[in-house]
């Protein structure tokens, strides 16, 4: 007897998968690293600015925000999130935080690893390097983290240049030599740390990699405006952290991310799209429930196409950095890049509504969006507190509606799958009530 | 010759079902739901039929709607509840703009356009504020039976002021209230208001258009709709068994099915 195999509902990309074991890589790597004596740091995200240069000074990363996704796709977060608890932070903080701070506490007391650690766990770090910007969380995780590691802490300060402020004339400039001015202090503190002195021709390699590695990554998510889109948010989360964290030499993620685009490029060619009848294209925002993201094939089921997702999380737009001749001055400018590439619309329509919600209708409406699913973030307030504006505005400009799930990104038992999907049945009937409605109000989608 | 159709709702505490024909309501049942859904439709069936001497073979098509609609165990095409409860309240007024369903355990405002179509919704999800198991909880409290507090709500001269429209702090706070030597209409007129807010508050998220509709068995609780005309400043159209208004859309969206009225 034959047993027929069910086709998945999702069509992944064959070339996400080495971009995803990079990620895998960067654990065992640095579990690796640390058994050898090598220095090895937990980073927050820092867009680039701290990763290239941990990289040129041989320091491995690892990313707690990145483990804690990784930790909730993988079912194994809840002894964390219920150590975090026990040790007295409050469960409605940020569910990467509780998850590192839980963690952290657990290998405290077994002076190793956890054993049931997924990946290969991350190993005990050298040093911090911590970063204020984006979320009120991130002010005082790695100084929690001191009562479990014995590690030296760097903060890296970055510029804030996504508000209106920006538009003033040498903004630019001055945040730019700001952020150079902070990435050399904190080359002094890692020379001094590593007792190694920065090897400035390899930082000039590695940060043209980085630039190179967000170029390409941002013309695949470009051929994702095709009609059917041949490239699921799914596919888009499993190869996001391999930029937004370094997972190895950019220049080795940039093949990889080549690769990407010639498969992608390959599926538009031939009208192949990521799920096989594509009734409803949307777009996500925020974070995605990594502890069930089995309920995005549900919905593909269903003819959901997830087509893009939250800015936030995607590479900046690309820039022409060649100009400049220091390597600080060019990862400085991408990652300013990154901060005010998005709100330029913004700042130029004269919206004074949220710059962070902004994007959003530019991404709707280049990648023809039939809706967008919104997750508020119980835990995540910078996540969270722009999804009302987007819900809005999307309606008002664009007559494009939104579904509201909530949920978490590390905590299971703050998203409920059963009823987001009876929520997701009902909007269709929405969705496709709005497509009438824009063809009305002249819109071409 | 009449075809039949069924429309099943099994919701977390009730049961409701109707049977359509011609485009009309020909009969209605509800029952308690109890822990065994599927028992409880089997139930819901039998009596339906029996009402108006039907059997099983009669039935052309059914929708099942609710919490345990994926328990139903005979044949149906499920359906999500807002869909059936928009639906339905179209059936009865089709002037119906915004719907407020006040549920067991859960409230939900919804929005649809002159066909019954959903065009927006939001459900007061994870928390019973704003919900008829807050009413529930209170009336317990009270020794008031469910079907008094309504009238004896629009007794009170001088409501109490409720703090939290949550279910749990709720009954505290209703305790402290008897206690206090608080009579039970100006509690009860009290906890209406409370109910009222939740329910502006979500009213609020998606916007409201007239005319607007009560449904679920909060509609048959005349103190909680003189509150919500008082709060929303609407008069509210209330369907004679507003109970079974999913039900009824449940039914009818399997007429439409099967290309009948």
């Amino acid at each position: 007897m034959t047993v027929e195999k069910k086709k998945r509902a999702i069509s992944r990309l064959k070339s996400m998968y080495p971009l995803r074991a990079l990620v895998d890589g960067m654990y065992k790597k640095a579990v690796e690293a640390s058994k050898n004596g090598e220095p090895v740091a937990w980073c927050m995200v820092n867009w680039w600015a701290g990763d290239t240069v941990l990289q040129a000074m041989g320091v491995h990363t690892v990313h707690p925000e990145d483990y804690g996704a990784v930790c909730a796709a993988f079912g194994a977060a809840q002894p964390y999130l219920d150590r975090s608890d026990s040790e007295g932070f409050p469960s409605h903080m940020c569910g990467y935080a509780r998850n590192c701070l839980g963690y952290a506490a657990l290998m405290q007391d077994l002076g190793e690893i956890p054993p049931e650690a997924p990946m290969a766990g991350m190993p005990k770090p050298t040093l911090l390097l911590g970063s204020g910007y984006f979320c009120d969380t991130r002010y005082k995780w790695f100084q929690a983290l001191g009562r479990y590691l014995d590690a030296p802490m760097w903060v890296l300060e970055m510029p804030h240049p996504g508000v209106p402020e920006s538009r003033i004339e040498g903004n630019r400039e001055h945040n730019i030599r700001f952020l150079v001015e902070e990435l050399r202090e904190l080359i002094g503190f890692l020379e001094k740390q590593l007792d190694r002195k920065m090897d400035y021709v390899r930082l000039g390699e590695i940060v043209d990699d980085t630039i190179e590695m967000n170029r390409v990554w941002h013309e695949v998510n470009e051929l994702r405006k095709a009609r059917p889109c041949p490239m699921h948010s799914r596919d888009f989360w499993s190869s996001m952290p391999a930029s937004l964290y370094m997972a190895s030499d950019p220049r080795v993620t940039a093949g990889l991310y080549r690769d990407m685009y010639d498969e992608v490029k390959s599926r538009v060619d031939n009208h192949t799209g990521a799920v096989p009848e594509e009734k409803y294209r949307v777009a996500f925002a925020e974070l995605p429930p990594w502890h069930s993201l089995g309920f995005f094939n549900q919905l593909a089921e269903r003819g959901w196409n997830f087509v893009i997702e939250s800015w936030a999380y995607h590479p900046p737009k690309p820039v022409d950095l060649s100009g400049l001749s220091d390597p600080l001055e060019r990862i400085a400018g991408l990652t300013y890049q990154y901060f005010s590439g998005y709100f330029e619309d913004a700042f130029q329509a004269g919206d004074g509504w949220g710059y962070f919600a902004h994007p959003y209708l530019e991404m709707v409406r280049e990648y023809r969006c039939d809706g967008i699913l919104l997750h508020p973030l119980l835990t995540c307030r910078t996540a969270t507190n722009h999804l009302t504006v987007v819900q809005n505005q999307l309606m008002e400009q664009l007559k494009v509606p939104s579904l509201v799930v909530e949920g978490d990104i590390v905590d299971l038992n703050l998203f409920n799958p059963a009823e987001a999907l009876r929520k997701a049945e009902t909007f269709e009937e929405t969705m496709q009530h709005y497509r009438a409605v824009r063809k009305e109000a002249g819109f071409d989608w | 010759m009449t075809a039949y159709y069924l429309g099943i709702d099994i919701g977390s505490r009730t049961s409701k079902g109707v049977v359509t024909g011609d485009g009309r309501l020909l009969a209605c049942h509800v029952l308690p739901s109890g822990v065994n859904y599927r028992a409880a439709a089997e139930k819901l069936r039998e009596a339906l039929l029996g009402k108006i001497g039907l059997s099983v073979s009669d039935i052309a098509a059914t929708v099942a709607t609710g919490q345990g609609a994926g328990n139903v165990p005979f044949p149906n095409e499920p359906v999500t509840d807002i869909r059936c409860c928009a639906r339905g309240i179209n059936g009865v007024f089709p002037a119906a703009r915004t719907i407020i369903d006040v549920q067991a355990q859960s409230s939900q405002v919804i929005r649809l356009n002159g066909s019954g179509l959903v065009t927006g919704f939001v459900v007061s999800e994870k928390c019973a504020a704003g919900s008829g198991r807050f009413m529930e909880v209170i009336a317990n409290v009270l020794q008031v039976e469910l079907k008094d507090i309504g009238p004896l709500s629009l007794k009170s001269k001088n409501p109490v002021a409720f703090s939290t429209g949550c279910a749990v702090f709720g009954e505290s706070e209703a305790v402290s209230r008897v206690a206090e030597g608080s009579a039970v209409e100006d509690i009860l007129a009290g906890v209406h208001q409370a109910l009222a807010d939740k329910i502006s508050a979500l009213v609020d998220r998606v916007g409201m258009e007239t005319d607007c509709a009560l449904s679920g068995g909060g509609g048959l609780d005349t103190g909680l709709i003189r509150a919500v005309e008082a709060k929303l400043g609407v008069r509210m159209l209330v369907p004679p068994q507003p109970q079974i208004i999913t039900a009824l859309g449940a039914a009818i969206m399997a007429e439409e099915t099967r290309g009948g009225h």
